[in-house]
């Protein structure tokens, strides 16, 4: 199971941020221990540094775009984030994500209501983002189907050990 | 239904799908290279501990980052790959040499149109130029849906379609049309869609011209790109494919689009996608003089015979610039042969430049192509983005062969018109 209702202070990412700059190629090969120490490094040297178990990614437009390589939401996900919410991400990242058990949550309009430091709620199964500094908040969309079925069993390989699993292979 | 709804009904046994389904479909070819073998291998054996493999057939390696490892780690991931390979009896593997993913499968022939194929790579969307629906997934998903049960789930795709008005002027190229559609259309301007390139331009074109359309697609954000297959598609797989039965799924005359746009690239410049990303894209009077001491003619948007064929015209009898190295990595064996006894890599050579195995070039830099941070690099490669070739602020320019050529031999960007 993956919590779908988090409380953490926020990473502030900008627009169309490649998988290239989640996951260096130069330590996608060299195992998750030495991975995680990079982990978007290239767009926030800190992150790596200081990011702390719980914290939320906000993220602009096409998050996760470029190469559709899983390790970049398994990265993110070893490094302790909780979830990531974007104005909207690429499709390979929006299946990734939940494949591996990171939620992910799209709210467009959210990007301009968060900053780095921010403490926010986040309600995946609602969709509902909150703004704990600011009182802000904001209605996104939340997952159905397949999406919320694999993030309530904690990913695609746990959800076909389930009965809905086998119910999607006879589908 | 339009070519990719009649192949995912087919692939999932249904009479009619509509955007917004989900699907689980059967899936005829996965293909993998040696980095994304080895992350699917790990989540088959450590995360689901191993089992049978559904059909170890539909699956091919193809090991195209690193054609000769330059250190134990990069050797211990081709090791890996074999081992795997081996163990499960996946006998469709193309060694270290064999050149650039997709264009091995195609050059080999695993392929038919009205097929589904998957890749954990993101260009996976190329053999939408061949009447088939293809798109990359995660490692997870090949490993627990694709390894273990043959199959995919995919949400059938709205669907754009860019009808395309030709002809180009003379020195613009259909690499040039491409590239412009990134910067034109825009990078997340397909997000979650499938994009069908039509129009008199495209039915004009040659496949391996055609290819660059569906391929280019992941960068404006498409699940896929593809082309209604018609007599060229059906002749191609007559000469490629290994599976001789086959049939093309053509779009149903009534079929509808989430939008239609219309481009006339009868003015079109040469283009060159300029750093940070590859939708930052500028005719080339903006961009011309700019210093570089890269070139490469290579990776799976470059490196076909065209492109090598277009750089030999262009620098037959003359010399490379002095402060240029010129790599030149054809995209597949049957390429670089084609080039060598068509005396193409002769005149490279004389001319100073340097040939490397077939392989995916310099993409990400994995086996070759590192920059230190003043440096540039103008390719026919597909993607430019901060760190992929070497450090972060070093500059990656994306172009025809053309446009490669002539900067090779000025020592700047060059319009090759020039």
């Amino acid at each position: 199971m993956t919590p779908l209702i988090l409380e953490g202070a926020c990473w502030k990412f900008g627009h169309n941020i490649p998988t290239d700059m989640i996951t260096p190629t130069a330590y996608v090969m060299r195992g998750m221990g030495e991975m995680v120490k990079h982990v978007l490094e290239n767009a926030n040297p800190d992150f790596p540094k200081n990011v702390q178990k719980g914290d939320i990614i906000v993220a602009g437009r096409n998050f996760g775009c470029s190469s559709g390589r899983a390790i970049a939401p398994k990265a993110i996900k070893a490094s302790g984030v909780g979830a990531v919410i974007a104005e909207f991400f690429s499709r390979t990242f929006y299946r990734n994500g939940p494949e591996i058990g990171l939620p992910l949550l799209e709210a467009p309009g959210l990007h301009d209501l968060v900053e780095t430091g921010h403490r926010i709620r986040v309600n995946i199964e609602a969709g509902i983002v909150e703004n704990l500094t600011t009182g802000k908040s904001i209605q996104g969309r939340a997952p159905s189907g397949l999406l919320l079925d694999m993030l309530r069993a904690g990913g695609l390989i746990p959800l076909l050990k389930s009965d809905a699993g086998k119910v999607l292979l006879e589908s | 239904m339009n070519m990719i709804e009649k192949i995912l009904a087919k692939a999932s046994g249904k009479k009619e799908v509509v955007p917004g389904d989900i699907v689980v479909a059967n899936v005829d070819r996965m293909v993998l290279h040696d980095l994304s073998s080895n992350l699917v291998s790990k989540v088959f054996e450590n995360e689901m501990g191993g089992g049978t493999m559904f059909d170890p057939d539909r699956v091919a390696f193809v090991f195209d980052h690193t054609f000769s490892p330059p250190s134990q780690a990069d050797a211990d991931v081709l090791t890996e790959a074999r081992r795997f390979a081996a163990k499960y009896g996946i006998r469709n593997v193309f060694d270290s040499g064999s050149g650039s993913i997709h264009h091995v499968i195609i050059e080999n022939g695993l392929w038919a149109p009205g097929d589904v194929i998957i890749g954990c790579d993101s260009h996976t969307t190329v053999y939408g130029a061949l009447g088939v629906f293809s798109t990359g997934v995660g490692n997870n998903s090949m490993a627990a849906l694709g390894y273990a049960h043959g199959k995919a789930w995919f949400r059938v795709p709205e669907t754009v379609q860019v009808r395309l008005h030709g002809p180009l002027k003379d020195g613009t190229t259909p690499r040039d049309a491409a590239q412009f559609l990134e910067g034109f259309l825009g990078e997340d301007s397909a997000v979650y869609r499938a994009v069908e390139y039509a129009g008199p331009f495209i039915e004009n074109l040659s496949i391996e011209d055609r290819m660059l359309f569906p391929l280019m697609a992941i960068d404006l954000g498409a699940k896929a790109g593809y082309i209604n297959p018609d007599d060229k598609t059906a002749a191609y797989a007559h000469k490629y494919s290994r599976r001789k039965q086959s049939e093309l799924f053509k779009n149903d005359p009534d079929v509808q689009y989430a939008k239609v746009i219309d481009v006339d690239l009868s003015k079109l410049e040469p283009q060159v996608a300029c750093p940070p990303t590859v939708g930052n894209v500028k005719p080339i009077g903006q961009v011309a003089g700019t210093e570089i001491q890269l070139a490469e003619i290579g990776g799976s948007t470059g490196g076909r015979l065209g492109d090598i064929r277009a750089l030999a015209q262009a620098i037959q009898g003359k010399t490379v610039h002095p402060n240029v190295r010129l790599q030149v990595v054809p995209v597949t064996r049957g390429v670089y042969l084609a080039a060598l006894r068509e005396g193409l890599i002769e005149i490279i050579i004389e001319a100073g430049g340097i040939i490397f195995p077939p392989s995916a070039g310099s993409n990400q830099a994995v086996n070759m192509g590192a920059m230190s941070e003043h440096e540039a690099m103008i390719s026919t490669q597909a993607r430019n983005f901060p760190g992929r070739n070497g450090h972060p602020k070093a500059r990656h320019y994306l172009a025809s062969a053309a446009t490669v050529a002539a900067s090779a031999l000025a020592g700047r960007i060059t319009d090759p018109r020039t």
